[in-house]
């Protein structure tokens, strides 16, 4: 019985430390049935490729640059970094659950980095409403809608006036832990996105230049 | 590599010279010697050189292009101030034993003296900024094609720390004057970077205030 209680207690830990949310900044929405919104990933919406101003933050690194992020196929997209005077820094395919790399510079080839940033493009990428219980939350302040799917550790920041995704944050492990931030929407697309990786001290942000 | 090394590395070569990679005639190695060292006979004679600039990187894979462009400005000894202008502003300035960056507010200084991998990396500069990178045989394997009007000097890296990020530099001098017309980086991804000059202007007055370090 009292390993039972230490097991639940350390499972609970390990959730509660898992989740990036603040959730003392979300207030209950007070609904008891409401209608959950369907939306998608904007790069599942219509899009082709487009190219971003993109930097890149992790521990002492400061990698700035282009980067392009072209569809490939209904499940693929490619993604290309490179810095300001050309040299590349990453070259993948990326799929849902799995990315093929082309190129990958040097110091940034490490397997636990690249397994957190699959999963951040996974995230960024594929996701969409999915038929899973949710419940209702209201960010303070923006007053945006927040809905948590509850067997997918997943948060939902929508703009229910405008209809758009303005953030994503999940959940796999401690590690791969994200929020992504949409915003400046502009004709259906979102001309900044910032992905935040807290447990690792990444930050990764990408500004539309040109689709 | 850093991020900070690639670029001195780049703008180091694109101090040096030009290239490309077509058909054309490859010279005997006694030829080689005497277009090595008309370059560096023509090096000697230019001060300062401006001109604007076009860069394309080819990504091979999706068959994409990103195309950047900008202001290039050069002064002996060892001044250089690379501005790109589109798609947006960024700022790199050489300034003897100095580099600094600017991508938008954020601001980076580096010393050479500092750091061994620069101090190599200014050795390279010097040598460049002298006409001397041709004939660089302990960093690089240097074949020269004769194009007709103009000489492609094809460099392979000999050195780990170059070879780690560039497979190949082809530099395209122009017969009449030997200034560098294109640059070409052809990185070990497979992907190439290629830098167009234009509106060149050799040995005219360009301001030390270009070159200040904030």
């Amino acid at each position: 019985m009292r390993n039972l209680l230490s097991l639940n207690i350390i499972l609970f830990l390990c959730l509660t430390a898992c989740n990036p949310v603040n959730k003392s900044q979300l207030s209950s929405s007070g609904e008891t049935s409401f209608k959950v919104p369907v939306w998608s990933s904007p790069f599942l919406k219509a899009y082709n490729k487009a190219l971003f101003r993109t930097s890149l933050n992790i521990a002492d690194k400061h990698l700035t640059g282009i980067s392009i992020i072209k569809r490939t196929s209904d499940s693929s997209f490619h993604f290309t970094f490179a810095n300001e005077i050309g040299m590349t820094y990453f070259d993948m395919e990326l799929y849902r659950n799995k990315f093929k790399p082309d190129y990958i510079f040097d110091p940034l080839d490490k397997k636990s980095f690249l397994k957190v940033l699959q999963r951040d493009f996974s995230v960024l990428f594929f996701s969409f409403s999915e038929g899973k219980p949710t419940r209702k939350y209201i960010q303070k302040g923006s007053g945006e809608a927040v809905y948590m799917y509850l067997g997918l550790n997943l948060y939902v920041w929508m703009d229910i006036r405008q209809n758009t995704l303005t953030g994503l944050a999940g959940w796999s492990n401690y590690f791969d832990a994200i929020i992504v931030k949409f915003r400046e929407y502009e004709n259906g697309f979102p001309g900044e996105i910032q992905i935040e990786n807290p447990r690792i001290g990444m930050t990764l942000t990408f500004n539309v230049l040109g689709h | 590599m850093k991020h900070s090394e690639s670029l001195l590395l780049v703008m180091i070569l694109l101090l040096g010279s030009i290239s490309g990679q077509a058909q054309g005639k490859l010279l005997s190695p006694t030829d080689a010697q005497d277009v090595r060292k008309s370059i560096s006979e023509a090096a000697k004679s230019v001060s300062s050189v401006e001109a604007r600039f076009t860069q394309t990187k080819e990504l091979s894979v999706i068959s994409e292009k990103i195309i950047s462009k900008g202001d290039f400005y050069f002064k002996k000894e060892k001044l250089l101030r690379w501005e790109y202008t589109d798609p947006f502003p960024y700022l790199i300035i050489l300034n003897n034993d100095r580099i600094y960056v600017k991508d938008e507010d954020k601001e980076n200084h580096i010393s050479l003296q500092s750091n061994k991998v620069f101090r190599e990396v200014n050795n390279i500069l010097i040598g460049a900024v002298q006409g001397t990178l041709l004939s660089d045989t302990k960093n690089f394997q240097c074949s020269i094609i004769d194009l007709g009007n103009q000489f492609q000097a094809t460099m392979v890296p000999l050195s780990p720390r170059i070879k780690e990020t560039l497979s190949e530099i082809i530099l395209y001098f122009n017969k009449n004057d030997y200034t560098v017309d294109k640059l070409v980086m052809r990185e070990v991804s497979g992907d190439y970077t290629k830098i167009e000059f234009s509106d060149r202007k050799v040995n005219q007055d360009i301001s030390d205030a270009k070159f200040i370090i904030p």
